[in-house]
């Protein structure tokens, strides 16, 4: 059984790339990383990045690209992941692609996917990556663990959290914070840990109750937790703390338990330059790219590929592609919890 | 025909004649930039997106700006945050002009240039540098009081409707001042001193005629003042949206960079937003032209006199030196400190003991940080340049042909002055990303933005100059055989030049700080400094945000500094 599903997976790789070769010359992915390079620097040697990646990740990443294919150079246009598929969706509206490849949280992914964006391919690379990491249009380039962090100037040693639960009590009243738009908190609860909506409801209800205030953007977060804006952060990423921490910022971080969400990749149909679009999505996905992900900062997807940080936690509530279907549903929840819009 | 055609030549061609076309293709050109967008947005505005890039006309979107449960919250958040920021910029600004201009306060003069430094101080950085301050929890200024009078709780919170009115309100004070020393500068004393002679003590006399006297001009003030604050989007978006509190530019905005974009809604509410400030300007204009039927100004030589405040002077004394301590240094200080630390930190032994130059060393080494100060100042030269020459042209046909519908030349360059920077970056996109030329992304869209946005300025800057030159000058010269263009190139344009050059870095600096507009065009590659600030800002590396904001300030003053240095004079004109 096992011999058959790797024979598939091959065969339709393999098919695949015959396909796209007969169709659209030139798209290769039969090639080697360095063949495609020969063709991606004769597009113009750029490659227009829409990607969430943080400077601070992005400036340790991009480099170790431009340096293993020469004369390629990265126009990185960062924002927030949905203003990112906004842009995007924008520039289709008025008849144009500009960008080559996206890579953010799968769920805006799947949105740039659901405005009809992006190019169906199935990568060679992605055939070392298990089931639930890649997908029709995409592979995973990075995951990311929600968890909580403090502030351990404000934490005494003994009130440290050990779970989530902890931050029903009240003593953490007016001390929390936490991003508007992390639903994959109530969504990983509720489909892992307890297995049980109305559970997962109930304790975020309780955690409401203490009164949460909102800040955009994970980065943001964690600086503002290390100024001291609130004690605790309950929906942070994990891969934010081990180098703040390695400067001697006042703070530590829960690994007991956490939500996993996957940053993809994937490539822009109609990509300006479509060989540098797919020889990065390629590299990222190779156990080299991912390697450059890992030393920048990220937790790699890549089964063989492990982290330098200790950014995994124990207890992982992965979030699947299929649960990303349900986001509605727990959206509508997580707003009416928290009273946001 | 070839009578109307200025200059004069005698010759009766007209296909030559360049008098005729330039208006011709300078309106052609305004009409382009000012018109076109709000064209493409209007159209938008009544566009909807039935399944991926297919629309139907319909009405829906107004509905859903205008009648949805959210409609009456971001009414009242603008209309407070507008006139609460027109009142405070308003009342500083007419305190610091009145002490400064009109008063014995000792020290005033140097209090004058040092009103008008914020000016420079982008509104990206006058928010951050705030948000360092007066943060509930981490703010200094909070902590400060908070441990200085063992409070239970912060006293301030930057983070809430007051906050978003003070930011905004100090960065309009530079601006207030100066509209208002001009109105106590050109005020006859006569009144005043007719008042004192009845008996009437000091401030009796700044009451019931001072006071009074000023009304008109306070009006048109506030008004702009209050228009401004509407088009305004720096604290809204650093402060407003953080902290939930929307108002029309924040909800234009998110309607456009949230998934999935919604470009009818953010159409609709950028038409009403276009709308209103387009009625402020237009009340604007009026009070100012009823203003000018009345005006005082005479060429009599008089100099107003000044109140002599006796005892008071100290207290107007204490007043400036606390103004500029808290509302200038303080915002620069902190972010001169922020610049040197690895992470955001309070005062203390510990934070001493982190200070380094590593933010900067790092930026060093940072490509889009250079890649984005060169995107800055090319475009903000750029930007001057261009609007000026522009400018220039128009007003000199506005003012020296007696071309008939010049003054349709005249409306044109004026209506950018009402389209708020958030709203013409929404146009602009809709307009360039389905344009044929590949514009769009790059940093020409941005010059189209910017010098549409400013021909207002470069416009009042060149008809300034230009009325103030006779006819006679210019008539000579064709006269005497020049061509039309010999005659601009050499007479009229040298004696332009103070006021062009006013012009230009006022625009340049303008440009540089710009940030409205640009949020929405700038992407990747044409990124400027100011969105630069902004996604790091929003990535949290704000140590870093700290010591570009220090760099993009010492920049300004540079430019400040070397146009000082080449003209002999700031003429910073508003």
């Amino acid at each position: 059984m096992a011999v058959f599903r790797w024979f598939h997976k091959r065969f339709a790789v393999l098919w695949v790339a015959l396909g796209v070769n007969l169709f659209l010359p030139g798209v290769g992915l039969s090639q080697s990383l360095d063949e495609l390079h020969k063709l991606a620097v004769k597009e113009g040697g750029t490659l227009n990045f829409y990607a969430t990646l943080a400077q601070i990740n992005a400036e340790k990443i991009l480099p170790v690209f431009e340096k293993r294919f020469p004369g390629i150079k990265v126009n990185h246009v960062d924002a927030t992941s949905d203003k990112l598929v906004a842009r995007a969706v924008t520039e289709a509206r008025g008849g144009k692609t500009l960008g080559d490849v996206l890579q953010v949280p799968l769920e805006n992914v799947s949105q740039a996917h659901d405005q009809k964006l992006l190019l169906e391919v199935t990568l060679p690379e992605s055939a070392e990556y298990p089931q639930g990491m890649k997908g029709s249009f995409w592979v995973a380039s990075d995951l990311q663990f929600i968890i909580a962090a403090w502030n351990t100037g404000l934490v005494k040693k003994e009130e440290e959290p050990k779970q989530y639960e902890d931050f029903a009590d009240p003593r953490w009243k007016n001390r929390l914070i936490a991003e508007p738009r992390d639903l994959e908190m109530l969504m990983g609860f509720a489909k892992y840990k307890y297995k049980s909506d109305e559970k997962a409801i109930e304790l975020w209800r309780k955690i409401a109750a203490n009164n949460v205030e909102f800040h955009s953007g994970h980065s943001q977060l964690a600086e503002l937790l290390v100024a001291g804006q609130a004690a605790v952060c309950l929906t942070c990423y994990s891969h934010h703390y081990p180098a703040r921490i390695k400067k001697g910022a006042p703070v530590n971080y829960l690994l007991s338990e956490g939500v996993a969400s996957i940053n993809a990749t994937a490539v822009f149909k109609n990509a300006p330059h479509p060989n540098t679009a797919l020889l990065y999505a390629r590299w990222v996905a190779s156990q080299e790219g991912q390697k450059a992900m890992a030393q920048g900062g990220r937790t790699p997807a890549h089964p063989k590929v492990e982290p330098m940080d200790k950014t995994r936690t124990e207890k992982i509530y992965p979030i699947s592609v299929a649960d990303i279907k349900e986001y509605p549903k727990y959206e509508k929840i997580w707003k009416e919890i928290f009273k946001l819009r | 025909m070839a009578t109307a055609a200025i200059p004069r030549t005698g010759k009766m061609t007209m296909s030559l004649d360049p008098a005729l076309l330039i208006p011709v293709v300078g309106a052609g050109i305004l009409v382009y930039l000012a018109v076109v967008p709000l064209l493409m947005l209007f159209v938008g505005s009544f566009q909807a997106e039935v399944a991926p890039r297919e629309f139907v006309y319909t009405l829906k979107n107004y509905h859903a700006a205008y009648a949805s449960e959210y409609t009456y919250s971001t009414f009242l958040n603008s209309l407070i945050f507008a006139s609460g920021s027109a009142g405070l910029g308003f009342i500083l600004g007419t305190m610091l002009a009145w002490l400064t201009e009109r008063t014995n306060t000792p020290l005033r003069g140097i209090f004058v240039p040092l009103a008008v430094v914020p000016l420079i101080l982008p509104g990206v950085l006058e928010s951050i540098a705030w948000i360092f301050l007066l943060s509930p929890k981490f703010g200094y200024l909070n902590v400060w009081l908070t441990n200085l009078f063992g409070l239970k709780s912060p006293p301030f919170n930057v983070f809430s409707l007051p906050g978003m009115i003070w930011v905004h309100s100090v960065g309009q004070v530079p601006l207030a001042f100066l509209l208002m020393v001009a109105a106590f500068k050109s005020m006859d004393p006569s009144l005043e001193e007719s008042a004192m002679m009845s008996g009437a003590n000091t401030w009796q006399t700044f009451r019931r005629v001072t006071l009074r006297l000023l009304m008109p001009t306070a009006g048109s003030v506030l008004l702009i003042l209050f228009v401004r604050t509407l088009e305004s989007f720096e604290a809204p978006a650093l402060i407003g949206i953080p902290a939930r509190i929307y108002v029309y530019t924040s909800e234009i905005f998110l309607a456009f960079n949230e998934y999935p974009p919604d470009y009818g809604r953010g159409g609709a509410l950028a038409v009403g937003l276009l709308l209103l400030s387009a009625i402020g300007v237009w009340l604007y204009t009026r009070a100012t032209k009823e203003g000018k039927k009345f005006q005082t100004v005479t060429g009599k030589a008089f100099r107003p006199r000044q109140f002599d405040l006796g005892g008071w002077r100290w207290v107007g004394f204490g007043f400036l030196t606390g103004y500029f301590i808290f509302v200038v240094l303080l915002p620069f200080l902190v972010l001169f400190w922020a610049s040197f630390l690895p992470f955001f930190a309070a005062p203390s032994w510990d934070a001493v003991s982190k200070l380094s130059l590593d933010n900067y060393r790092y930026l060093s080494g940072f490509r889009p940080f250079w890649d984005a100060l060169q995107n800055s100042i090319l475009l903000s030269t750029l930007t001057a340049t261009v609007a000026m020459v522009l400018t220039s042209l128009v007003a000199w046909i506005v003012y020296k042909s007696r071309l008939p519908g010049a003054w349709i030349l005249d409306f044109l360059a004026f209506v950018p002055i009402t389209i708020p920077g958030i709203v013409m970056g929404m146009a602009l996109i809709l307009l360039y990303v389905a344009f044929p030329i590949p514009i769009y992304g790059t940093i020409w869209v941005l010059l189209i933005a910017y010098v549409t946005r400013f021909i207002p300025y470069g416009m009042r800057a060149a008809s300034g100059s230009i009325l103030q030159i006779h006819s006679e000058l210019e008539e000579a010269a064709s006269a005497s055989g020049a061509s039309w263009w010999e005659t601009f190139k050499r007479v009229t344009l040298p004696l332009l030049r103070p006021g062009l050059a006013a012009g230009w870095i006022y625009i340049c600096i303008v440009s540089f700080r710009e940030f409205s507009t640009s949020v929405l065009l700038a992407t990747g590659e044409s990124r400027v400094l100011s969105i630069l600030l902004f996604t790091m800002f929003e990535q949290g590396q704000v140590t870093v945000v700290a010591a570009i904001g220090v760099l993009m300030i010492a920049t300004l003053l540079s430019i400040v500094a070397v146009f000082y240095k080449l003209t002999g004079k700031i003429g910073i004109q508003t």
